[in-house]
């Protein structure tokens, strides 16, 4: 079994066709994503079952300093069959192409779910002073296919990076979700999603309407727009903003996949930009993205209207999951990212763990150097 | 006149119920020689931490033995059910257990087949699965757990959880010990109960806070029984006292003296587990330099003896027979009277004393 499958080099345009026939990929793993990030080198890959295309993965090459050696990253991905419960068929042919193109190590974030607590678990958590992180309260479920993956990643001889206190260096290991189809499968309604929120987002999305909040879709003609509101809410909110020119280039190579694919949101009132977004989708699954909202006129809600917009577009888009991205581990009251937590939990939806990152050393002498490397930089 | 254990009870009862009170679902294990204290008797007191429930807010509802031949001893003194830890094989003295008895047992099994074949014979039989750890002692990897998983179903089984025997002198094991539970996880199984032992108090409070959905039990023995040495008193009578000049003949073997002073004859011997080499279980190389340096004293005639005489070790004067041991008290030291009590020190678990005397 070990020996069906092989690896090599494919073309971005078979990249793309293979993960649109895909019911959903992270958008990291997409070919555009290699634009975004083009201080790194990049590759398509892809795996074979004879001739036909099984799988691919977007490979990320970082660079370590005066050498030439490289990290070799697949974030969140790459998109294989991970309930194949011989996942060493899988990456034996990656890790052997990567290692005979420099990689000192191979980190990737295989998209699995290990556990989930639904919005009243997490509420009741952050009330309950006894608990300080998500995992000390009992999730709703712990899931047999996270768990095989972890499990045979551990056997192959595959470290899991640590997610000490706030985010992670790399992607988030947990995240916010919003189910968009019932546990039939069935699509949810408009009006099934937002009962399942809280008083509170339900309350303000009508605010927001009442007042007279104007959500639209933007074109790149306002990206500057909304990069003026998310500089303003850097400073604000205390974050590194990225330039315009990252947003642009996202939004060219993501958008040039497929129109849906990259969305800008806007929401005004009276004709002042009161919060602008960024949704992104592959497939049946959606993302929030990037978020940015005024100083002035909190209270029109802005912010809730443009999630509801962003929600009701992707359930029309037939999206299975609506994804508000990372949430840290704390469920402590006093800690200042629980503010984050208590927003997205308004949605109603489900806390969701990942497998997380996972390391595989090539060469044990420069990963360790490497690893110092990264500490040193904090 | 004999190897005696003396108990504290007083002191005991109460070490037995503070433990029972911070162990929340704590099986207790009574195996081998008892701790010293004999199957029996834990298993009496097994019951009797059982019926002060109310007392340490720990039901008590599983005692674990060793093997199949020790349920003898127990089932009759302890009215719950019993955990059998070594694994059910199709032969042997698993297969002899009487109705009533194997109504009670809990089974151990630790191989596929030996799954398929428990369940042909007792199809109503109740078992832990044992997990490989790093011991590699008995127990299934992940995917014989998968196959178990598959074999018994969604349907009612008699599958009670999983079972991890820990190796000891590991750092810690709550490294081994998440990745056996994801393996648990892995597999499927409709189960969330954990057996496991050699946890530190501190270990157990961080698996049961990680793992807030599943139940941990932990196997305690000595922890429990011996666990407040203080509590528990090996003595030795005295039986004869000669006293000998340097050059004086003696013993089975026809020794002669080193030097003046006295041959004393106490209780104790080979019989009894005294004399015998078991390993300490401490490997520091602090140990193992002591124990090259008795061998050395063993060469020139010199053995340090578990015997102690007003609180001081003193020599074998010749290797222990089966029931008294001869040991040399040179001149200027007290000489004990004959019938005094000298005290002990012992490995419990490789010990059989004459008598327990519970105060």
């Amino acid at each position: 079994m070990t020996t069906r499958l092989t690896l090599r080099p494919i073309s971005a345009q078979e990249h793309r066709d293979f993960i649109a026939g895909q019911s959903s990929a992270s958008f990291l793993q997409t070919p555009a994503w290699a634009s975004v990030k083009a201080e790194w080198r990049s590759e398509s890959v892809g795996w074979h079952d004879g001739d036909t295309l099984v799988g691919v993965g977007l490979v990320l090459y970082r660079q370590l300093p005066k050498v030439k050696r490289y990290l070799a990253y697949l974030p969140e991905g790459p998109v294989i069959d991970w309930a194949d419960d011989d996942l060493a068929a899988w990456l034996a042919p990656l890790v052997s192409h990567l290692k005979a193109n420099g990689a000192f190590a191979v980190r990737m974030g295989p998209p699995v779910v290990t556990r989930r607590w639904s919005a009243e678990q997490v509420k009741a958590g952050i009330a309950d002073p006894a608990v300080r992180r998500l995992g000390d309260v009992p999730p709703l479920e712990r899931c047999q296919q996270g768990a095989r993956v972890v499990a045979q990643l551990h056997e192959l001889g595959w470290q899991q990076q640590g997610t000490e206190g706030g985010f992670a260096a790399g992607q988030p290991q947990f995240n916010f979700q919003v189910p968009l189809v019932g546990d039939d499968g069935a699509p949810r309604t408009e009006a099934d999603v937002l009962a399942g929120m809280n008083q509170l987002w339900r309350r303000n999305i009508k605010k927001a309407d009442k007042s007279g909040v104007e959500v639209r879709r933007g074109g790149p003609e306002d990206l500057e727009a909304f990069h003026a509101l998310y500089a303003h809410t850097a400073e604000r909110d205390h974050f590194t903003p990225r330039p315009l020119s990252y947003f642009r280039t996202m939004v060219d190579a993501l958008g040039a996949e497929d129109p849906d694919r990259i969305q800008l949101w806007l929401a005004r009132h009276e004709g002042d930009l009161v919060a602008a977004t960024i949704a992104i989708r592959v497939g049946t699954h959606a993302w929030y993205s990037y978020g940015a909202s005024s100083t002035e006129k909190r209270e029109v809600r802005g912010s809730n209207a443009v999630q509801w917009a962003m929600i009701r577009h992707a359930l029309a888009a037939g999206a299975a999951v609506y994804d508000l991205r990372g949430i840290t581990e704390t469920l402590d009251a006093d800690d200042p990212h629980v503010g984050l937590i208590q927003f997205k939990v308004g949605t109603g939806g489900q806390a969701v763990e990942h497998a997380g990152e996972w390391d595989l050393p090539l060469n044990r002498a420069i990963y360790k150097a490497f690893q110092l490397y990264l500490a040193r930089r904090g | 006149m004999s190897l005696t254990l003396t108990v504290d009870g007083a002191r005991w009862r109460a070490h037995l119920l503070a433990t029972a009170t911070r162990s929340p679902g704590l099986v207790p294990v009574a195996k081998g020689n008892g701790y010293g204290l004999s199957l029996g008797r834990l298993a009496r007191r097994a019951q009797w931490l059982a019926d002060h429930v109310a007392e340490t807010g720990a039901p008590l509802d599983l005692l674990a033995v060793g093997t199949y031949d020790e349920l003898g001893e127990v089932t009759p003194r302890y009215d719950g059910d019993v955990l059998v830890m070594t694994p059910w094989r199709p032969f042997g003295a698993a297969l002899d257990l009487d109705d009533r008895t194997a109504a009670r047992v809990v089974h151990t099994v630790s191989r596929p087949d030996d799954l398929a074949a428990l369940r042909e014979r007792h199809p109503s039989a109740r078992f832990v699965l044992e997990q490989l750890t790093s011991m590699r002692r008995h127990g299934m990897t992940r995917r014989e757990l998968e196959a178990a998983a598959q074999a018994l179903g969604t349907a009612r089984s008699g599958l009670r959880g999983v079972a991890l025997h820990l190796p000891l002198g590991t750092t810690s094991h709550l490294g081994e010990v998440s990745r056996l539970v994801n393996d648990v996880v892995a597999s499927g199984l409709p189960t969330r109960t954990v057996y496991v032992s050699h946890l530190t108090h501190a270990e157990m409070g961080t698996l049961s806070s990680r793992y807030p959905d599943f139940t941990i039990r932990p196997r305690i023995g000595t922890d429990l029984w011996l666990g407040d040495r203080g509590a528990l008193r090996v003595t030795a009578t005295v039986l004869d006292v000669h006293p000998v000049e340097r050059g004086d003949v003696f013993g089975y073997r026809g020794r002669s003296a080193p030097k003046s002073g006295h041959i004393v004859v106490v209780s104790g011997g080979t019989a009894h587990g005294i004399g015998l080499e078991a390993p300490t279980g401490d490997q520091s190389l602090r140990a193992r330099a002591a124990t090259l340096a008795r061998g050395g004293m063993d060469a020139a005639g010199f053995v340090r003896s578990p015997f102690s005489i007003d609180g001081k070790q003193r020599l074998f004067a010749e290797p222990p027979h089966m029931q008294a041991s001869m040991l040399f008290l040179p001149s200027g030291a007290r000489t004990p009277r004959i019938g005094e009590q000298v005290d002990v020190r012992v490995r419990f678990t490789a010990t059989d004393v004459d008598r327990v005397v519970v105060d």
